[in-house]
């Protein structure tokens, strides 16, 4: 084995990140575990020992990590052993080498070697190795390399909806990162998201009410201890809480909300049921951020970005029938050559030009800035930091880059309520000032993505000032907010979309780090352009395509809408794009 | 036409069943794969087996009309039409393979949908002509459904004037054999690099955003024929032209370690 032994402590055990992840088959964090400790994983890192040959530090890893690709760590199994160290110890003994053997096709040499085939032949599921586990016979003690199981500290997702923005709400039970005891909710219910503590029915007491019947294991959202089945965000279950928070909504409005002024610009909105529009139903709200005392936002190196973005700015340079150029343009010289032989004066453009054009590209991007996206993610850091990271850098990098670009966030609650924070405008320039509103955003309320996007595609008519013109909208595609949900909220924002594009502005939308399912982004980003990324940083890797391929179908729409605008009616075009 | 020997490709599923059904019925093919997963190379064996010519072309964003179909040329104060390969393949009854197809202009694509229909025309304006497709003419596109929703730019009016077949990594038995044939190496070093493949591929998406394909196994299987050690040839074909981020060459070096050394 190659490597030196004695770098950073810390440090060295990250280069187990990788195979660690493939072996559990999802993200997952390396970090040493507490001296004295046995190896363990809370499902989002695996605890390895640093004091430990390199081969026995990658051996502890992979048991973990097939572990975790197994199911070992199912929330039924983590209760039933919860509290019962020697059950564990004898569960761990049957169900690693069950979790190993399951595995084996992954697993290095080195821990092959770990499995006990007899032992693996007898159990065919957790549950089995557990029955085998809480049985009689005597079983060998797990070698010292298998660690241990940490039933209570197998993290579902932590769920820390930022709640500044709500005056009162439900003390927190402590340790609400942690699976809790089995209270009775079921599978389904102890995935329910945070809406009922979070703004809405908030202190109230049908809040109070909701709470304890939806039962106290909530802000387990999307948490991933052992299977991915069981503990998955499911949408049915998302769903059925999703309705609950809009029952109380009118019973418990906070007062703050009507403070906000009700002024703004109205939108209209599709009502996908009766196919057709509600006139003037939102109100956009632009809103300064409170800047309290929180210091600029470090955004990241844009480095990574220029390249992508460069290129893109660059795109059309191949021009026809210039009088210079460093191509022949075939068909313009046969045609000089025709010409001059048919007697009349040729004409002498007959080149095709690749000068690199005067940048023409003004970006706006939309953050979402709703409660959905203070979920964390896999890695760990809230959906909102990563894709906050995300908007620095795209709009330093664009910055630097000499096209203009804008930054707002959006949130909502209600449609007269639609909130959209101006972090940087077209005219702004990139100072501190941006950086310590972008570090002032705080994710809260929901995400009433039509409006916010039609916003942005006006902002961008108005402000822009350049033919090419892109919206970048980075959110978690989690489209919900009073009365707005499920396949209407999707339509809507699907709406939104077909509306800006069709107006000639290129339209993206990224999830960074989010867990909303691929499906679920098609159907509220529909055609737009799109991509999932885990990490801000993977961000250079696909903007480039993405942007090309939004403005390229974006100039397409410009070229057809500028056709039909001429013929039709406005209506009629409204009408027949669907 | 010099026949060869046939380029080496071994069958997962009903791909070449698939195939040769189009061909006959005069079908097009649209053909869907990771990158490195064989595409180019099922083709190439097809091409053999049905006794046709292959004419290749990789598209590019600036691939116009013109440079599928041809273009006139100026020669000594005339002009001369140039058969572009796609003219050429429906002439001579080849069989046409545009890699990569959707990185070509959607206009260009247009081009396409009279000759991957029952009509087998290629009209070219420019002569005034429409052309039969001759007997044996095949239409093979591909194109790597990577990137999430970039692919959409397919048009469905292409798409579904074609017959897709779907490609994938080989199974690893498969694959072993592919690498062993293909590099010459022994059975038990190209286990171990398909292994190393099959643990890379379940990073796609969460860390990577290519995976090992088949084609840099076999890269790696030839560098250690010429000598370098297995480590060292996974390090450069395999983790290198995966990423650039330093975080993520260390944990492939320490993955290409735990597959790869011989000595665990």
């Amino acid at each position: 084995m190659i490597g030196s032994r004695h770098p950073a402590r810390s440090d060295e055990l990250g280069r187990f990140k990788l195979i660690a992840s493939a072996i559990a088959g999802r993200l997952v964090e390396v970090a040493p575990v507490e001296p004295g400790e046995r190896p363990w994983t809370d499902g989002v890192t695996v605890f390895a020992t640093v004091d430990a040959s390199p081969r026995d530090q990658l051996r502890c890893v992979a048991v973990q990590a097939a572990l975790l690709a197994a199911g070992s760590l199912d929330p039924e199994i983590l209760r039933a052993v919860a509290r019962r160290p020697a059950l564990v110890r004898r569960y761990l003994a049957v169900e690693g080498h069950r979790a190993l053997a399951g595995q084996e096709a992954l697993l290095p040499t080195a821990v092959r070697s770990l499995i006990d085939r007899a032992v693996a032949a007898r159990t065919e599921s957790p549950a089995a190795s557990l029955a085998i586990a809480m049985g009689r016979e005597a079983l060998a003690d797990p070698p010292e390399i298998f660690g241990t199981i940490h039933p209570r500290h197998v993290r579902a997702r932590v769920e820390p909806v930022e709640e500044r923005a709500v005056r009162q709400h439900v003390p927190r039970r402590q340790g609400t990162d942690l699976l809790c005891e089995p209270d009775g909710g079921e599978d389904d219910d102890s995935v329910v998201p945070d809406f009922v503590s979070s703004s809405i029915g908030g202190g109230g007491l049908i809040g109070r009410l909701l709470k304890t019947v939806l039962g106290d294991a909530r802000s387990t959202l999307g948490g991933q201890p052992g299977a991915d089945a069981p503990t998955r965000w499911s949408p049915r279950a998302a769903r059925v809480a999703r309705t609950v928070a809009l029952t109380t909504a009118n019973a418990s409005r906070p007062d703050h909300i009507a403070v906000v002024e009700q002024r703004g610009t109205t939108y209209p909105e599709w009502d996908a049921y009766r196919r057709r529009y509600r006139h003037d139903w939102c109100t956009v709200v632009e809103v300064e951020p409170k800047l309290e005392d929180v210091g600029p936002f470090v955004a990241p190196a844009p480095h990574a970005l220029r390249r992508p973005l460069a290129r893109l700015g660059m795109e059309l340079e191949r021009r026809r029938r210039q009088l210079q150029g460093d191509d022949i343009d075939i068909d313009a010289a046969v045609e000089a050559r025709v010409e001059s032989l048919a007697g009349s004066p040729p004409d002498e453009a007959t080149y095709i030009e690749s000068q690199r054009r005067r940048r023409d590209l003004a970006v706006l991007l939309l953050l979402d800035i709703s409660g959905s996206s203070g979920k964390p993610s896999a890695t760990g850091a809230t959906v909102h930091a990563h894709q906050r990271a995300a908007a620095a850098a795209l709009t330093a990098a664009l910055h630097d880059l000499g096209d203009r670009v804008a930054l707002y966030g959006f949130r909502s609650q209600g449609r007269s309520a639609v909130h959209v924070v101006p972090v940087k405008r077209f005219r702004d320039s990139l100072d501190s000032h941006v950086m310590r509103r972008l570090g002032a955003l705080v994710p809260g309320t929901y995400t009433r993505l039509g409006a916010a996007i039609r916003h942005g595609g006006l902002v961008l008519d108005r402000d822009a000032g350049t033919s090419r013109r892109l919206l970048v909208v980075l959110s978690d595609g989690f489209a919900y907010d009073h009365g707005y949900e499920g396949p209407y909220a999707e339509a809507d924002a699907r709406r939104a979309l077909a509306e800006v594009r069709r107006r000639g502005t290129g339209c993206v939308c990224l999830s960074i780090a989010a867990d909303t399912d691929v499906q679920t982004l098609r159907r509220v980003f529909g055609t737009a352009a799109h991509a999932t990324i885990p990490r801000a940083e993977q961000l250079a890797g696909v903007v480039g395509p993405l942007f090309r391929s939004a403005l390229r179908s974006a100039q397409l729409q410009r070229r057809a809408w500028q056709r039909k605008a001429r013929t039709h009616e406005r209506l009629e075009i409204e009408r027949k794009t669907g | 036409m010099t026949r060869g020997t046939r380029p080496y490709y071994v069958p997962v599923g009903t791909e070449e069943l698939v195939f040769k059904a189009a061909f006959r019925q005069g079908l097009s093919v649209l053909l869907k794969g990771p990158t490195g997963c064989g595409k180019t190379r099922f083709v190439e064996a097809m091409a053999y087996e049905l006794g046709r010519p292959l004419i290749t072309v990789a598209c590019h964003d600036d691939l116009t009309t013109a440079d599928l179909v041809g273009r006139f040329l100026l020669k000594a104060s005339e002009t001369v039409w140039v058969d572009g390969p796609l003219t050429r393949a429906v002439r001579e009854g080849a069989i046409c393979y545009l890699d990569e197809v959707v990185e070509a202009r959607q206009d260009t694509t247009v081009v396409l949908h009279p000759l991957a229909d029952h009509r087998r025309q290629l009209p070219i304006d420019r002569l005034g002509v429409t052309l039969d497709a001759a007997p044996g003419f095949c239409l093979v596109v591909s194109y790597n459904p990577g990137y999430q929703s970039v692919l959409k730019d397919m048009k469905d009016s292409t798409r579904q004037r074609m017959v897709a077949i779907e490609l994938d990594f080989p199974p690893p038995e498969v694959e072993e054999k592919i690498v062993v044939h293909e590099a010459g190496i022994d059975h038990d070093t190209a286990a171990r690099l398909v292994r190393l493949a099959q643990a890379v591929r379940r990073l796609e998406t969460a860390a990577l955003r290519e995976v090992a394909s088949t084609r840099v196994l076999v890269a790696a299987a030839r560098l250690t024929v010429d000598g370098l050690s297995l480590r060292d040839a996974a390090r450069a074909a395999v983790a290198g032209p995966l990423t650039d981020d330093p975080m993520v060459t260390a944990g492939l070096f320490e993955m290409i370690d735990a597959y790869l050394d011989e000595s665990k």
